[in-house]
């Protein structure tokens, strides 16, 4: 494959890829259709940005969130039985039973572990003992305008973590599990090495707890963009949306088989702060994954950066086989 | 023990009448297709197919399967071709409930209601917040009708809000039942998709390999 340039990279050298928006399929159907897949995302945004910020201080909980939440990606699930992008990412029981797996583990024992070593212990102590009269002037802030600094704030923290597990080989390492799956669906974004799930869970989110209306939409904000990364519907996203927000074409470029499109996309939701810092690309792949497209097993995902660390150590580090002389 | 009485938890058993006249030879040369996958290695001999699979494509139609047998039984009623198919994915999901109702009594162990000093501090911390969530609403939210927050009253009975919340074994004992669902689900599920996948291949119907299943190249690269 001789690849296509995009800037200073040439992109799609290993797998194939597509390149630009023109290049990119629409929705097929008729006019309800491409209606509602056309337009379906802005309104979850705007109407869920619009509950949150009405709905009285009784509604406005944590808990309706985790409800919202939920319910959300059940109708997403839906969505891609009704409109999949691609048959070859349909979502199978095999697959089901392992995504939930790993959101499983993410609602209960790495809670617990950010819990005891994660970056909630660390925010606690600096609630604890950091003067929050610091912070009065953000709390005068808009509502929309706190909830969007929070989110920014957090998506540019994970864009420098995610484009670091790319170029530092010891974060590469959790990091390549997620790269080994093949397809996208709407739980994919919970499969990883649990290491991994721990450090893309360090956050700033507990610190905002004592914002409770600007957490609740900041976390809207994140459900109703980031959420489709992982999806395998084929939306006509509008163009603003795309230029704005990452989306399933970015993130599938980013898992794509071709190494150079894999060091592109690497913000959450908000995909201008990769075209602030030149590593975005519009566009999209249906070949996923490593090795060819190698799945990997529960099993493997659990202990693939150990072995794989303790392989490169010994390449680097171990005593060296004698070769005898001719 | 005899485990026979156990691994239908995992095994999957069965059977698919054949037309007459068909020889083992024909049978296999008919579902040989299924068995081209990434993957999978199978071999034929005495009339048993034999096939095990690693790392098997998402879109492999027998994925969850790990290794099985099939060979053809002539009988007086006819001819069927018979099969024991091993799943490790349903032996996983059927465990799967253990290990999260083990998470639970985790988290019942580790957040013990009688901790004071861990509850003097929180109260604290939330007594030092609550004084800010007495700001008043900014002008603009104001003007479009935002409601206000409710005043802070001593910062003890206030319930802390997201994830500064205390882990609750709630969500443990929820996916441990949605796993056990799923386990029910996946058993009879694939015990009766592999049955009708037999069923149609040996009457002809072309194999869709999971290759085969992605579109025809037609982007730019």
């Amino acid at each position: 494959m001789d690849g296509i340039r995009v800037g200073n990279r040439v992109i799609g050298t290993q797998g194939p890829v597509t390149v630009g928006w023109e290049n990119i399929p629409k929705v097929q159907g008729g006019p309800v259709k491409q209606f509602i897949f056309t337009w379906f995302q802005p309104a979850a945004l705007f109407g869920l940005l619009a509950f949150y910020y009405y709905a009285p201080n009784s509604i406005a909980k944590a808990s309706t969130a985790i409800g919202i939440g939920i319910g959300f990606k059940v109708l997403l699930l839906g969505l891609e039985w009704v409109n999949p992008r691609y048959a070859s990412w349909r979502l199978t029981w095999k697959e089901l039973v392992t995504d939930l797996f790993y959101v499983g583990l993410g609602y209960t024992i790495l809670r617990i572990v950010d819990d005891h070593v994660g970056s909630d212990v660390a925010i606690k102590a600096i609630q604890h003992h950091f003067d929050m009269d610091k912070f009065k002037w953000f709390l005068g802030l808009p509502l929309l305008l706190q909830a969007f600094l929070i989110s920014f704030i957090f998506d540019f923290g994970q864009y420098w973590m995610h484009r670091g597990m790319h170029n530092w080989y010891p974060l590469w390492l959790p990091h390549s599990v997620h790269h080994y799956i093949t397809q996208l669906n709407i739980n994919k974004g919970a499969v990883g090495n649990p290491v991994e799930l721990f450090l893309i869970g360090l956050g700033i989110g507990g610190f905002f707890d004592f914002l409770p209306r600007a957490a609740l939409l900041a976390g809207a904000l994140g459900m109703t963009i980031s959420i489709y990364q992982h999806i395998n519907v084929r939306f006509n996203s509008p163009r603003w949306w795309r230029f704005l927000f990452n989306t399933t074409e970015h993130h599938s470029l980013h898992h794509s088989q071709d190494y150079e499109a894999t060091r592109s996309n690497y913000s959450n939701s908000y995909i201008f702060i990769d075209r602030m810092f030149g590593t975005c690309i519009d566009g999209e792949a249906e070949l996923l994954g490593l090795e060819n497209g190698r799945r990997m097993s529960i099993r493997e995902q659990m202990t693939y950066p150990f072995t794989e660390g303790w392989k490169t150590l010994r390449e680097r580090f171990g005593r060296q086989t004698a070769v005898p002389a001719e | 023990m005899n485990l026979r009485f156990i691994d239908w938890i995992w095994h999957v058993r069965g059977s698919v009448p054949l037309a007459p006249g068909q020889s083992s030879n024909d049978v296999f040369r008919k579902i040989d297709p299924l068995f081209r996958e990434r993957g999978t290695r199978h071999e034929t001999s005495n009339d048993t197919l034999t096939f095990t699979k690693k790392d098997q494509a998402a879109q492999d139609k027998m994925s969850v399967f790990d290794s099985g047998i099939l060979w053809v039984e002539n009988r007086i009623a006819g001819s069927v071709m018979r099969y024991h198919l091993v799943s490790r994915a349903l032996l996983f999901c059927f465990l799967a409930p253990l290990l999260f109702i083990g998470f639970a009594q985790l988290t019942i162990a580790l957040y013990k209601p009688d901790k004071p000093a861990a509850e003097a501090t929180a109260a604290k911390a939330k007594k030092t917040l609550a004084k800010d969530m007495a700001m008043p609403l900014n002008p603009i939210d104001k003007f479009l009708g935002a409601p206000e927050p409710d005043k802070p009253k001593d910062g003890k009975d206030k319930p802390a809000a997201g994830r500064n919340r205390k882990p609750s074994p709630t969500a443990a004992y929820v996916f441990a039942s949605l796993f056990a669902i799923l386990y029910v689900v996946g058993r009879i599920l694939e015990d009766v998709l592999v049955k009708r996948l037999f069923m149609r291949t040996l009457a002809g119907a072309p194999v869709v390999t999971a290759s085969d299943l992605h579109r025809p190249y037609q982007g730019t690269v």
